[in-house]
């Protein structure tokens, strides 16, 4: 039983750095209808500039976030103008690949930059844990899971509460009827590209202390992105935080019970098994 | 009937190379270049013909080398029939994942077939009784001999030269086959419009799922050729990764998707230019891809041949 419960916990915390990314992948496709298949390569450049602060200034990675939330914001604003926005109107097919392009340019110039070398970020907490009775968790995912509420906190503020936040969610739900009320849709594209970037570059500072660092690790990202996305309905905020929860315990739980070899395949066992029965999500609307 | 003449004078040509070209580095370069329209050609059927864009079929090809591999080393059963075997094992789960597959659209399809691909990477890497997990697999391959008369030992470039102009040219008269036949244009319906197509009594998944088995048979044969000439070692993350079905999907994006000529072309520009940046760029030579798909989609979304043709017809109408 402790061993469940320790496993459920892990995996909560876990799911809230999942969470984060969908997020981002689920507000980009919101505003524009595209799947930027560059997410995980975003969270694999917050990785590194993390890693670099730490290394050449000793910032703390979890302080970092100020740091690495504006820069991916502006790399994300920048593509979205440069080349993202040239196929807004184009096949989805067309927009798949092009964020497959953007994303092998990302991962390949890391490459070039800093050698395909596995990095590890080790602060004086790394391996520490706070014990709650039986279970223990370690400090550093706690650490990043309240940060990451935290951001989505403030995200959901930012959504709900204010004029901009108003004008992201009715380009998101008709592009045109916003054009008509005197919205700036173009611009919403390249706030929604930004902030989408902004929070992988946030879940790249986060996770910076527990995973490997190397060029290709935003591959594994982008998919468990697409997981919790479809999951939770696309297009859903609040569907793609509880589907990140979601696979973050399904992941850990499958873990602990059929070896840490096994936990993906459960992972996108669950996600065909989704698309299949309930292809809108758990809390989308069908656009099939 | 000038291009069947002018194609049969290509194919001549390219059978004589060996003859004059002894430098096993220039063998090398025509190998991979028919590879990439193999497996071009092989992708083009399901993702150029049907407009169903597969991102996963890394599957089949990662399916076609271990089958072979396995084959060889545990039951002895020699390549050259064991990838029949192996073709066989690719299409039969081929159908299975299209069944289940083909009722998604668009970028839906698109993520199921990365996950599919994704679980048979990591069944790969799992069942390690049968593949010996990340360690790989590597084999000898056996000399082939007729009767009792050696043939070759494939010791020299020259045989596989040969394998791959063969293996090349079926992908290549697949793909004519296809887009010449019943089935071909009712892909081509079904990929202009799918609801149209339906309405017109078109059945859509089998279609689809011929499309895909025969797309995955020609990926599955391709890739079991490349396991044996690329040193004869495999290991999941090489031939099961994502990179080797990015690698299909972008060869015909930058030739051009739905024709024949398409593929043949991206794949004598990718192989060419990545191997012209190997050694400068080393592990990171995918940056290519990257860069060439961003410039292609942007300025020629229909790829080089049809960017050709656009132009011919410019110059044409302005005559």
């Amino acid at each position: 039983m402790a061993v469940l419960i320790q496993s459920i916990l892990g995996g909560i915390l876990i799911g809230g750095i999942y969470a984060l990314v969908g997020i981002g992948l689920t507000l980009i496709f919101g505003v524009m209808r595209v799947i930027n298949f560059a997410q995980g390569d975003l969270v694999m450049v917050g990785m590194y500039v993390t890693f670099f602060l730490f290394q050449l200034l000793g910032v703390d990675p979890f302080l970092s976030v100020v740091v690495t939330m504006p820069a991916l914001f502006l790399l994300g604003a920048v593509l979205q103008r440069s080349v993202i926005n040239a196929v807004l109107d184009a096949l989805p097919q067309n927009q798949i690949l092009l964020t497959i392009g953007i994303g092998l340019v990302l991962s390949n110039l890391a490459q070039l930059a800093f050698t395909s070398d596995y990095r590890i970020l080790s602060t004086s907490y790394s391996s520490s844990s706070v014990a709650l009775g039986i279970i223990r968790l370690s400090t550093p995912l706690i650490y990043c899971f309240f940060i990451t509420a935290a951001i989505t906190v403030v995200l959901y503020w930012f959504l709900v509460k204010t004029d901009t936040g108003h004008a992201v969610r009715a380009t998101a739900q008709d592009r045109e009827a916003a054009q008509l009320m005197g919205v700036n849709v173009r611009n919403m594209g390249v706030l929604a590209f930004g902030l989408g970037s902004a929070l992988a570059g946030a879940a790249g500072a986060l996770v910076a202390p527990t995973y490997y660092i190397y060029p290709q690790v935003g591959g594994a990202f982008t998919l468990k992105a697409f997981v919790v996305v479809v999951l939770g309905g696309m297009g859903s905020i609040i569907g793609a935080t509880l589907g990140g929860v979601l696979i973050g315990v399904a992941e850990s739980v499958s873990a602990v019970y059929f070896g840490s070899g096994w936990k993906d395949i459960c992972v996108y066992v669950i996600f065909l098994l989704v698309l299949l029965l309930k292809p809108s999500g758990l809390l989308g609307k069908s656009r099939m | 009937m000038k291009a069947l003449v002018f194609s049969a004078a290509a194919v001549l040509a390219l059978a004589l190379v060996p003859l004059f070209i002894q430098s096993p580095y220039a063998l090398h370069i025509f190998i991979l270049v028919f590879l990439a329209v193999a497996l071009g050609e092989s992708w083009n059927v399901i993702g150029g013909y049907a407009g169903q864009y597969s991102v996963g079929h890394s599957a089949w090809y990662g399916i076609g080398a271990y089958g072979a591999f396995i084959l060889l080393q545990s039951k002895g059963i020699a390549p050259w029939k064991g990838v029949w075997v192996a073709v066989a094992v690719a299409v039969l789960i081929a159908l299975v994942v299209g069944w289940i597959t083909f009722r998604l659209r668009g970028p839906y399809f698109v993520l199921a077939s990365i996950a599919v691909a994704e679980i048979i990477r990591l069944v790969a890497l799992n069942w390690k009784d049968l593949t010996n997990g990340a360690e790989g697999l590597s084999v000898d391959v056996p000399p082939l001999k007729i009767g009792s008369t050696l043939i070759t030992d494939w010791n020299s470039k020259t045989p596989y030269f040969y394998m791959g102009l063969l293996m090349a040219l079926f992908c290549v008269a697949v793909g004519v086959a296809v887009k010449r036949s019943k089935l071909g244009y009712y892909l081509q319906a079904i990929r202009e419009d799918q609801d149209a197509a339906h309405s017109l009594g078109i059945p859509l998944t089998l279609c689809k799922n011929a499309a895909l088995g025969i797309s995955a048979a020609c990926t599955a044969l391709a890739g079991s050729f490349a396991a044996f000439y690329f040193g004869s070692f495999i290991e999941p993350q090489a031939v099961f990764g994502i990179d080797v079905s990015i690698q299909m999907v972008l060869t015909c994006i930058i030739g051009g998707i739905g024709t024949v000529t398409g593929p043949l072309i991206g794949a004598v520009v990718l192989a060419l230019l990545s191997e012209a940046l190997r050694t400068s760029l080393a592990q990171a030579h995918l940056l290519v891809y990257g860069v060439l798909v961003i410039v292609v989609i942007l300025t020629m979304p229909d790829g080089l041949v049809g960017f050709a043709v656009q132009r011919l017809r410019r110059k044409a109408a302005a005559r």
